[in-house]
């Protein structure tokens, strides 16, 4: 298959989180405001004269001083998320938006204020923490959408005098449904039994929608989508297997490169910083305020393990079998950071129902935000890949 | 006659075997592994071919399958197999009873269920560390100023078992240091670094959801003293194969290699 004219371009893009995009929306004055999960509506960072940027450590060799704040038995991504601000890596935001989510992340981007990160140079930089629901009842919902209200809307008004008008919420979410469109187009094309693209390329131009500012990284996605609907795929698919890949934390292409040359296409993505969900469009219905309807999207599509009512935490395996079908994969990858929270647990019962009850054939994962070695790793994806195979062959006979 | 052959290059050990049309194994090699996998699989594969009366090398072997985690870096191989899938065919080929395998390698243990007809129903791998593999056991073995085969045999003499508690290799090695210096007897020791590395065999085979019919693989296979302790604490008998364990991927290679080179 021919390469994608932009894929080294969006390579480049992701090795800083300060790169020419961000550095070029800065210059233009916008303010860049961090964020670290789907609990903080990405819409809402995107209001005019702001753009969202989804936190990543990429190339963070060392840990140290971030251990020595949080411990060593604590999510190495909230680890290196602190460590390169410590670095001064992120010193260009004008805001950190925080959830009590995971309660790692909150306590690293607590250290930001702790220790006076960024601030010093930038004296108007202010992290903002409010909650996120355990649960999809009503009076949930609300109290979701007053803190959004209060600790992200009001505190960038009041701050940077951001326009937060029900007009500017429509106007970001129009925007928002643009780039979502074509970014859920691009996604699409991983449905075919032969697609012109692979789960790794998806990745990095799922990547580059988080971790750019939209405006700026748009043309660029729209030019791939039309490469994309004439790209011509090898006469045979190079891969012997097709996986959905699920889990927590993830924003590292090179993880689901592994897998794809292992011998399995990775069809679609079902993690934080993955596009299922997160690429939807965000509908208002009649009689909502463009925040409720934010609110209710971003509670609606969440699938995140933190939820404790039944029917979350029934619907998130059938949603894994719904893109499971939907994808025509063979099996299921769940991976997870190690001391992760939330999915150290949903891993383990996942992989259970997912194989029992849905009869999906699932594989788990336990892995470091840096993964320096990869030998053992290539040996499971390819046994698992081997077995998906013998599945296959089975079922057809 | 066509010749089959796998090569199944290990983290510690390099092994080669060549089998004939009817997979009858015809010649096999062991040895060390040097630093780069493709002088190391060279070697074996050459070593291995000399034995084999009417060939002269490589290029005369019909089709070859690299294995282990040097598999992608057999220049002669036509392709690679997992080492989880040929440990399970090469025990399947050797005792078609086996329902499952403990591999004890030189970098990770697997438990691996087998399927009836020997491809991989189902498996669980250790893949972070060190401990409870076979570079856990050579560290501990130098604790003891002792050869493998030497502190292999030792626990058997031994009345108790000493527990050890740490997991990690490194933490383990101190910990045996210190056991030393204390003067407790080698012998209990020793049976207490066993019983640990059964016991994280124990986990992997669970795991993969092994029962019973289960055969141990690897080089740490002919260890007796750990052979006992997985025995003890899995309450079963292992299967005795009738071909050296450690021999087990490569043969599993050597299989498929017939099977696939057969059709070709």
């Amino acid at each position: 298959m021919r390469d994608l004219k932009h894929r080294v371009f969006f390579e480049r893009l992701l090795d800083d989180p300060k790169n020419e995009l961000t550095e070029a929306a800065l210059a233009a004055g916008n303010l860049a405001l961090g964020y670290s999960c789907y609990f903080v509506p990405e819409v809402l960072l995107n209001l005019a004269g702001c753009f969202s940027l989804r936190l990543r450590a990429p190339g963070i060799a060392d840990t140290s001083i971030a251990t020595y704040y949080m411990s060593e038995k604590t999510c190495m991504y909230a680890r290196s998320i602190l460590e390169r601000a410590i670095e001064g890596g992120y010193n260009f935001l004008a805001a950190l938006i925080s959830t009590e989510t995971c309660g790692v992340m909150h306590r690293a981007h607590e250290h930001f204020e702790m220790l006076d990160l960024v601030k010093d140079v930038n004296d108007r930089f202010f992290v903002s923490h409010f909650d996120a629901p355990f649960v999809t009842k009503d009076y949930a919902l609300a109290h979701y959408e007053r803190q959004l209200k209060k600790h992200l809307l009001d505190r960038l008004a009041e701050t940077y005098g951001v326009d937060v008008s029900e007009e500017a919420l429509f106007a970001a979410i129009e925007k928002h449904n643009r780039l979502c469109g074509v970014v859920s187009e691009i996604g699409a094309f991983r449905k075919l039994p032969n697609p012109p693209i692979t789960g790794y390329e998806f990745h990095l131009i799922e990547l580059v929608s988080e971790c750019c500012p939209h405006d700026l990284i748009l043309p660029f996605l729209e030019e791939t989508l039309e490469e994309l609907k004439t790209r011509e795929p090898d006469d045979k698919p190079p891969y012997r297997a097709r996986v959905v890949l699920a889990g927590g934390e993830n924003d590292d292409p090179a993880f689901t490169k592994l897998i794809e040359d292992c011998g399995a296409f990775v069809a679609a993505d079902r993690y934080c910083f993955g596009s299922l969900p997160g690429r939807e469009p965000i509908e208002v219905r009649e009689g909502e305020t463009a925040l409720s309807a934010i609110a209710r999207h971003y509670i609606e599509t969440n699938q995140c393990p933190r939820f404790m009512n039944p029917e979350k935490v029934h619907g998130r395996k059938q949603y894994l079998r719904t893109l499971a079908d939907e994808y025509h994969a063979d099996g299921l990858i769940v991976q997870q950071m190690k001391f992760c929270e939330y999915w150290e647990y949903e891993r383990m019962y996942c992989q259970h129902v997912m194989e029992t009850e849905y009869g999906l054939p699932c594989m788990g994962v336990e892995k470091e935000y840096v993964i320096a070695s990869v030998g053992q790793l290539r040996t499971r994806f390819q046994a698992f890949v081997e077995a998906l195979e013998t599945k296959k062959l089975e079922r057809e006979g | 006659m066509r010749y089959y052959a796998g090569c199944d290059v290990g983290s510690t050990y390099t092994k080669a075997v060549i089998v004939d049309e009817t997979g009858a194994i015809c010649a096999s090699i062991i040895r060390r592994s040097k630093i780069n996998a493709e002088v190391s699989s060279r070697l074996a594969m050459e070593a291995c071919v000399e034995q084999v009366e009417g060939l002269s090398s490589t290029e005369d072997l019909a089709y070859i399958v690299g294995t282990g985690y040097g598999r992608n870096r057999v220049p002669f191989a036509h392709e690679n197999v997992s080492e989880i899938s040929c440990h399970a065919m090469g025990v399947h080929v050797t005792d078609p009873t086996v329902k499952a395998v403990i591999d004890i390698g030189g970098q990770d243990v697997k438990g691996i269920a087998v399927a009836p007809d020997g491809t991989v129903k189902n498996f669980a791998m250790n893949d972070k560390c060190a401990a409870g593999t076979g570079r856990f056991y050579e560290a501990m073995a130098r604790s003891f100023e002792m050869t493998l085969e030497e502190f292999s045999s030792l626990s058997l003499r031994a009345k108790n078992a000493i527990p050890i508690t740490a997991q990690c290799t490194v933490f383990a090695e101190s910990e045996v240091i210190a056991l030393v210096g204390e003067g407790k007897a080698p012998e209990e020791i020793a049976a207490g670094i066993q019983m640990a590395l059964a016991k994280r065999c124990f986990v992997m085979a669970k795991k993969a959801g092994a029962i019973d019919h289960i055969a141990l693989t690897g080089g740490c296979a002919k260890n007796e003293g750990l052979k006992k302790a997985i025995e003890k604490v899995l309450k079963i008998r292992m299967i005795s194969l009738g071909v050296d364990p450690q021999l087990m991927g490569a043969l599993g290679a050597a299989e498929f290699a017939r099977k696939k080179g057969g059709k070709a």
